[in-house]
């Protein structure tokens, strides 16, 4: 049996306004029993931005600086440049923002802050598609799924966008993917990214949702698992942007993870196929890489 | 409202700040009234402890095993079974065969882990408290010390009666003492657990051979009776030469009682497949004597155990199967056996054997030195059978019951379809709760009692479920492998018992099979899934989003004021302990 070793302090409150199931609440929840108490989250436009509460209400119990959607980037920069000056070497700043936020519209002040490898966490957490104005296809919703602007036969034929890889990149000190079915190593992997101060670090969470996925609330963490398990969604680290380490190989046909989600209900034998054959590729790709550093 | 201000607020309260600042928490919003399910707490029935003759409460056994919690798990055990170092080695384990953990790889060994736990208990006289209800004044005639007499002795010991346990053996323990053989079931052990009946105040009376007459007189002395003979008369084969073979069941006494036998050498042949057979022709090959057992249907149609059948080959037992016996005759110092070749011909259906018909004309002739038979028993006197006549004798799963001044119970080989141990203790079980049933609340109110101390769905009896205990709770629908997570257990392969080699042994007739050591206990009870019950994994309240499931006292609780009912918690349990359930 594995049994789960999780730290017992919390740092959210209930009363929250997530839907039933989020997985964003529930990234969130293990994210700060790594990151503490001296954290303080920037958060742009997007889910979090609502279940952090309205005003005057706070879901969590560390400080957080709500912001414009295209923003997280710049403002968490601007947020550790503030603390710099006021001798606070301490606090970590943890940019915490949705995939819209980060894949689409936020891309540049991201991309802006991780060349000036300023100081903070960034953290996507990915739900695949603009959930909080219901439904709208980000460049993080996978190839095959419907949402609202890819509806019916329109379905999106483009595939995921590979952030990480863009990251990379960049040379960024630690980028590392985390899925909360696994919430030891997401933890480890927070842990990780808060003790290595001085660059970026960014954080890709796999989030599942309920309400934008079309699947029942309680095959939340479940199906989210299923992504790590079908190798849609694995686990790695890469160091400085080329040191490659794996942490989960999975061994299930993605048809599992398609098959019990409305999203994806459209597609017929031949498109779940070809969907296989995208992620068996990606798969290929990435222990190239893993392959690359051991060669050395 | 806030718990404490860290620096940074306290430090950002003195400069003015032109952006709006929450004070408060969103403990405010009760959440929990968007719910339209309900989680709860839910603990279900596990297969294996609903296969299981005597109930035990065995996904909870290996639980507190896991946890090295040996004494609680010996307090579980002797809730349902006074034997466990006696079953972990003889019982055929059914519970085995009904285990979960076969949909991932194997079944969990639950008769090694059962028998550590028993002999842990002799050996390290581990100290365990027993729910005892006081003296209620009423005495109980037992007759044979069998398994079935001394679990009616134990059960109804524990429901406040006391019990007089009449042997007709020089020692008690029936079966167990004096048919299956030492390298099954070594004295030292059925010793052991029979001291613990006899730790309660159970008077054993051996060497006293009880009587229609001495039943009659003691009627003034007993407010009931329960009968457990078992079978004490081997059958016969009605062939010629018949006199001449050697009864197996006598054989196996003189092993156990006597400890030497010497033949010698030279061949035997064994009639029969069952139980006995297979026990006489491995005691046999343990004397140096070849062994060739005859049967008349399949090897796989045999009444015995498989595992001991394959053991038996495995050690040189040589198996002639659809061979029926049709007569003995003497020659010189030698006898000789024919045989009828036989042929299936269908299947019957209610056992799924094998019925077989003679296969041509031509029989085969098996020259031996010595020929047993062991082809099955049945009860020596008719007494010792619930009358006929008696419209009145109602027929239980595990006992017989005749409500007369005073009542009589039939237990044991005398009355369970499947002849085993674990089978006899039920009936002892079964008994001790119609009798006391009976006693407080009268014959209409059996029925109905019973039913609610299944196991599941039975036939399995609690004897805790009856005192009322936690178990009462527990809900009976039964967790299949489809209600397991399995993401949450990795294949690992059954851990085996070191057995020792027959050709390796000092002594042929020392126990074969060696008891888990600590570490294999560790290594195999982890691989239990504990079917239905909580063992604190804490999943629920670790992926729980709203923060809503709470942990006071080792006690894990929904916060109805918040939880939204999303169902994760009961989704990622890997055990199918919790439920949902719809609100109203
Ligand atoms: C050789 C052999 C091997 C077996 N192996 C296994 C095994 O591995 N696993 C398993 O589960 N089952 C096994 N069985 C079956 C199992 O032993 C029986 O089902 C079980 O012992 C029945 O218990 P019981 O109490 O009904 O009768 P018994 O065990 O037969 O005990 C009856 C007792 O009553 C006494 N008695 C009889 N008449 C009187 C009287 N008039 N007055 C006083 N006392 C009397 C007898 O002396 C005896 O001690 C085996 C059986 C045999 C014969
Ligand atoms: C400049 C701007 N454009 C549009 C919006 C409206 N808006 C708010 S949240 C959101 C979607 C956010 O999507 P994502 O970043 O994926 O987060 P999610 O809601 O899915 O958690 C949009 C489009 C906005 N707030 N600002
Ligand atoms: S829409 Fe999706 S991500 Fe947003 S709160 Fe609901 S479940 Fe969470
Ligand atoms: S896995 Fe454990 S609890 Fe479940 S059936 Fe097997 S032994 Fe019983
Ligand atoms: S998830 Fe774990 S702690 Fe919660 S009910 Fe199930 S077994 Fe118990
Ligand atoms: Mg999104």
């Amino acid at each position: 049996m594995t049994q789960l070793n999780i730290p017992d302090s919390e740092y959210m409150y209930s009363g929250h306004v997530g839907c039933p199931g989020c997985g964003a609440a529930i990234a969130m929840k293990f994210a700060l029993k790594a990151l503490g108490e001296k954290t303080i989250m920037v958060i742009p436009a997007c889910c979090w931005g609502v279940i952090a509460g309205p005003y005057p209400q706070s879901s969590l119990k560390v400080p957080i600086l709500q912001t414009a959607f295209a923003t997280a980037g710049a403002a968490a920069s601007g947020l550790k440049a503030a603390l710099d000056m006021k001798g606070d070497t301490e606090t970590t700043v943890v940019a915490w923002a949705g995939d819209g936020g980060t894949f689409d519209i936020g891309i540049q002040a991201l991309s802006g802050a991780v060349e000036r490898n300023e100081d903070f966490i960034y953290v996507c957490y990915d739900n695949e598609a603009y959930m909080n104005t219901g439904v709208q296809r980000s460049s993080a919703t996978p190839f095959g799924a419907r949402t609202t602007t890819t509806p019916g036969k329109g379905w999106k034929k483009n595939r995921k966008k590979n952030m990480v890889e863009i990251l990379a990149a960049h040379r960024i000190p630690y980028a590392a993917t985390a899925n909360i079915a696994f919430p030891e190593d997401l933890i480890q992997k927070f842990v990780k990214a808060r003790q290595m101060k001085g660059g970026t670090r960014f954080l890709h969470v796999f989030a599942s949702c309920p309400t934008g996925w079309r699947i029942p609330s309680e095959m939340s963490v479940k199906i989210a698992r299923l992504a790590v398990q079908s190798n849609i969604f694995p686990l790695y680290e890469v160091k400085d942007g080329i040191d490659y380490t794996l942490n989960y190989k999975g061994d299930r046909p993605v048809m599992d993870y398609l098959k019990i989600q409305g999203r994806f209900k459209h597609l017929n034998h031949k498109d779940i196929e070809q969907i296989q054959s995208m992620v068996d590729e990606d798969w290929k790709l990435l222990l190239r890489k893993m392959n690359h550093n051991q060669r050395g | 409202m806030w718990e404490s201000m860290t620096t940074e607020q306290n430090f950002a309260e003195k400069i003015p700040l032109f952006i709006s600042r929450s004070n408060m928490s969103t403990e405010l919003n009760k959440t929990g009234s968007w719910r339209f399910v309900r989680p709860i707490y839910d603990e279900k029935t596990a297969p294996c402890s609903a296969a299981c003759p005597a109930g035990e409460d065995i996904a909870r056994i290996e639980m507190l095993s896991s946890q090295g919690r040996y004494r609680e798990a010996l307090e579980t055990i002797l809730l349902e079974n006074p034997f466990p170092a006696i079953c972990g080695r003889v019982c055929f384990h059914t519970c085995e065969t009904a285990c979960n953990r076969s949909g991932l790889d194997e079944p969990i060994a639950i008769h090694g882990i059962e028998r550590f736990i028993g002999d842990a208990a002799v050996r390290d006289n581990l100290t365990f408290s027993l729910e005892r209800l006081p003296d209620n004044g009423k005495k109980i005639c037992i007759v044979g010390a069998g398994p079935s007499g001394l679990a009616a002795a134990y059960f109804s010991t524990r429901l406040g009666y006391s019990c007089d346990v009449f042997e007709a053996g020089a020692e008690p323990g029936g079966i167990l003492r004096w048919g299956i053989p030492r390298y099954r079931l070594p004295d030292a052990v059925v010793n052991a657990e029979v001291q613990r009946i006899k730790n309660l105040g159970v008077k054993i009376i051996c060497n006293t051979r009880a009587t229609q007459n001495f039943l009659e007189e003691a009627k003034d002395r007993y407010h009931a009776f329960f009968i457990g003979c078992g079978h004490g008369r081997s059958l016969k084969m009605n062939i010629p030469g018949e006199n001449m073979a050697l009864d197996g069941l006598d054989f196996l006494n003189r092993m156990r009682t006597e400890k030497t036998e010497s033949l010698n050498n030279g061949t035997a042949a064994v009639i029969g497949g069952g139980n006995t057979a297979i026990d006489v022709a491995r005691s046999l090959v343990r004397l140096g004597v070849k062994a060739i057992l005859a049967y008349r249907r399949r090897k796989q149609d045999m009444p015995a155990f498989q595992y001991e059948v394959e053991t038996a080959v495995k050690e040189g037992v040589k198996v002639m199967e659809l061979f029926s016996p049709s007569s003995i005759a003497q020659d010189g110092g030698e006898y000789i056996l024919t045989l009828q070749p036989m042929k299936p011909s269908g299947m019957e259906t209610d056992t799924g054997r094998a019925r077989v018909v003679p296969d041509g004309e031509t029989t085969q002739e098996l020259r031996v030195q010595r020929i047993f038979t062991a082809i099955g028993a049945e009860p020596s006197e008719p007494w010792q059978l619930p009358s006929k006549e008696n419209a009145e004798t109602v027929y239980l799963s595990h006992c017989a019951f005749m409500a007369n001044n005073p009542p009589f119970l039939f237990g044991g080989d005398l009355t369970n379809p499947t002849k085993s141990v674990a089978d006899a203790i039920a009936s002892g079980k079964q008994s001790a709760i119609v009798l006391d049933t009976f006693f407080k609340k009268g014959m209409n109110a059996i029925a109905d009692r019973l039913n609610s101390c299944l196991v599941g769905n039975g036939p399995a009896l609690s004897m805790e479920r009856y005192l009322d205990g936690k178990r009462s709770n527990r809900n009976p629908d039964m967790v299949s492998y489809e209600n397991i997570n399995v993401d949450y257990f990795s294949p690992a392969p059954r851990i085996k018992a070191e057995s020792h080699a027959l050709d390796k042994q000092v002594n042929p007739f020392d126990e074969i099979e060696t008891t888990f050591t600590i570490r294999q206990v560790m290594e195999e009870t982890r691989r239990c899934f504990n079917c239905g019950i909580c063992n604190a994994c804490d999943n629920c309240r670790i992926f729980c989003p709203e923060i809503a499931v709470d942990l006071q006292d080792a006690q894990r609780r929904i916060n109805l004021d918040y939880c939204k009912g999303c169902g994760i918690c009961v989704v990622e349990c890997p055990r199918n302990a919790m439920a949902l359930e719809e609100e109203v």
